[in-house]
């Protein structure tokens, strides 16, 4: 029995979709990790945020100020402003002028 | 109870490979191989793969990355995890539910790992491609030989317990970044066998063939849900007992949600590929569902091709991994909560335990009978209830945004949106209320509804009376973080 171009193109979809992903998300993250860990043995701290979810973390922090939460969350937010002032290897995709203008909260 | 300060050193994965293993090793299970390739060629095929594909996306992946992300945020075990967000008392007692649900799943399930363990022995000794063997009486054989399949049941738990004895790193770690790959290339080796005997385009054809009509019929998007959730393990505590061993700078949505998700699907996908084309390659053999797949048409199918035998040790040593790693982690679950909530220590935690879930599975690996009803009213109703408590309490206690900024988009790999929220508040409770609603219709008067309507009333009672006087002296409750409750998100 001969597969028809249906059957053919769902079997490439389905590959692509699932095995696909898989080994690129596979891949990604351990180059990722590479990365930190080459970061690492060059300097003991190492930025945790990126810039949209740092920005995300600040906008949350200033509006509840009241939150159980929001201690920790400024902790953590202090934390990577410090270490991308404080290094010059990032993982995240930071610029200087950026980074100058962050503060501590 | 809340031991824990105790215990002060824990343990962390040691290489990035090992935790995304750990989570592949433990949702990867039987169901992978023997159900998921029967239910998509049963559904539609392709139209299967597209309805499946996308609960993956919005259901499971979101949901598995809340899990990581709870387990990672509190570094506890599940009961642990539930006091940081809820405080002492009564409510933690859902974080017991998820201990009690996993327990009972252990005890039936490994019975079935000791099933795949008898095959892979027996593969090994070629019987299978013996003269005048007989699938079907081999089968009955084993089901009817209550002794070894108790014997069977033993060296399962007794394995699972000297593995979790050598610790995360030492036992779990070593165990599934060769046992993972190791599966994977079985199915590999079976696949290219298979898609290289005569006829096997008609088993591609009975699994990836597009029924459009399928999309529209709601049995295809009720298994595809089923599948979805169950195969990933959502909500049983794996993902949020593995993610609490990460390490400071690790990854959570990638690795945790992504990578685990769909790579656990990619299993199944690689298992219809590795086992449709041999089964079609013989005539007269049928692609039956679950065990009768696996243990009675392919065994059928290895004296009929060349380098069956090869084939068959192969593809049991691989099932036999899928299973065995899947009890290794799902063990670890209440072993890690157990031992942070006791004076215990961890040898006395993984005697106590695995010793629990062997006594307790002995009626399963006594009757198959029994096996199949305690592996339907667990599978419809403690596991929904399991996730159920866990996605509600990260949804509406947490509070998901909370969780998105503190835990998951911190080293993250990718970003995850505001998108995310909502989902975990809204969508996956609603499903996991969705699917129990249906299965109480489905079943309904039925033993197994009976069954199934005792544990969701005596497993939260009785873990919420446990929680509420386990946890009555700490008023002075002393946690790293205070309780979370209350995200307005």
């Amino acid at each position: 029995m001969d597969l028809t171009t249906d059957v053919l193109a769902m079997l490439v979809f389905t590959l692509l979709s699932f095995w696909g992903v898989a080994t690129a998300a596979l891949v990604l993250t351990l180059r990722q990790e590479s990365r930190k860990v080459e970061i690492l043995e060059h300097q003991d701290q190492m930025d945790t945020y990126s810039p949209t979810a740092l920005a995300e973390l600040r906008e949350w922090i200033e509006k509840n100020p009241d939150d159980p939460l929001v201690e920790e969350a400024r902790s953590q937010y202090n934390e990577c402003v410090k270490a991308l002032k404080e290094t010059d290897n990032h993982f995240y995709d930071w610029d200087r002028t950026a980074i100058e203008s962050l503060e501590q909260l | 109870m809340a031991n824990s300060e105790a215990k002060t050193a824990r343990a962390e994965w040691g290489t990035r490979f090992g935790f995304l293993m750990a989570m592949i090793g433990g949702v990867v299970g039987a169901g992978n191989i023997w159900r998921f390739p029967y239910i998509m060629g049963e559904n539609g095929g392709g139209a299967f793969i597209l309805a499946f594909f996308t609960l993956m996306i919005v259901l499971a992946v979101p949901g598995l990355m809340a899990e990581v992300a709870l387990g990672r945020y509190a570094s506890k075990g599940v009961i642990g995890a539930f006091r940081d967000i809820t405080g002492p008392g009564g409510l933690v007692g859902f974080g017991v539910v998820v201990v009690l649900v996993n327990i009972a799943l252990m005890s039936y399930y490994s019975p079935v790992v000791g099933w795949t363990l008898y095959y892979a022995v027996h593969s090994l000794l070629f019987t299978f491609t013996t003269p005048a063997f007989e699938a079907e009486t081999f089968m009955n054989g084993l089901f009817a030989n209550s002794t070894l399949l108790i014997g069977l049941h033993t060296v399962v738990m007794g394995s699972i317990a000297a593995i979790l004895l050598l610790g995360i790193r030492k036992g779990i770690e070593r165990i599934v970044v060769y046992a993972v790959p190791a599966l994977v290339v079985s199915l590999f080796i079976m696949m290219i066998r298979g898609l290289t005997l005569p006829g096997a385009t008609d088993g591609i054809a009975f699994a990836f063939t597009v029924d459009w009509a399928y999309l529209t019929y709601s049995s295809t998007w009720i298994e595809a849900l089923g599948q979805a959730l169950f195969s990933t393990g959502l909500g049983w505590g794996i993902a949020l007992t593995v993610g609490s061993y990460l390490r400071e700078y690790d990854d959570v949505p990638l690795g945790g949600g992504v990578f685990t998700a769909i790579g656990d699907s990619s299993i199944g996908i690689l298992a219809s590929l590795a086992i449709f084309p041999v089964v079609f390659a013989v005539d007269g053999v049928e692609p039956d569902a679950g065990a009768g797949l696996a243990f009675v048409s392919l065994v059928q199918v290895f004296p009929e091709i060349p380098l069956g035998g090869l084939v068959g040790i192969v593809f049991f040593v691989g099932f036999f991994l899928a299973t065995f790693t899947s009890g290794v982690v799902i063990t670890e679950v209440s072993v890690t909560t157990v031992y942070e909530e006791t004076r215990f220590t961890r040898p006395q935690t993984i005697f106590g335990v695995c010793g629990l879930i062997w006594v307790a599975g002995l009626p399963s690996a006594y009757s198959v009978d029994i096996l199949d009803y305690v592996d339907f009213v667990v599978g419809s109703w403690g596991l929904p209830l399991a996730t159920l408590s866990i996605i509600t309490a990260i949804g509406w206690i947490m509070g998901p945004e909370r969780l998105r900024l503190l835990v998951v988009n911190r080293n993250a790999g990718i970003h995850i949106g505001s998108w995310w929220d909502p989902v975990i508040k809204y969508v996956v409770p609603a499903v996991m209320l969705f699917i129990m609603g249906y299965y109480a219709y489905d079943q309904f008067g039925s033993p197994e509804m009976i069954g199934g309507v005792v544990i969701l009333i005596t497993f939260p009672l009785v873990s919420y009376a446990i929680m509420s006087v386990a946890d009555r002296d700490q008023t002075d409750y002393d946690a790293e973080r205070a309780p979370v409750s209350g995200g307005d998100d």
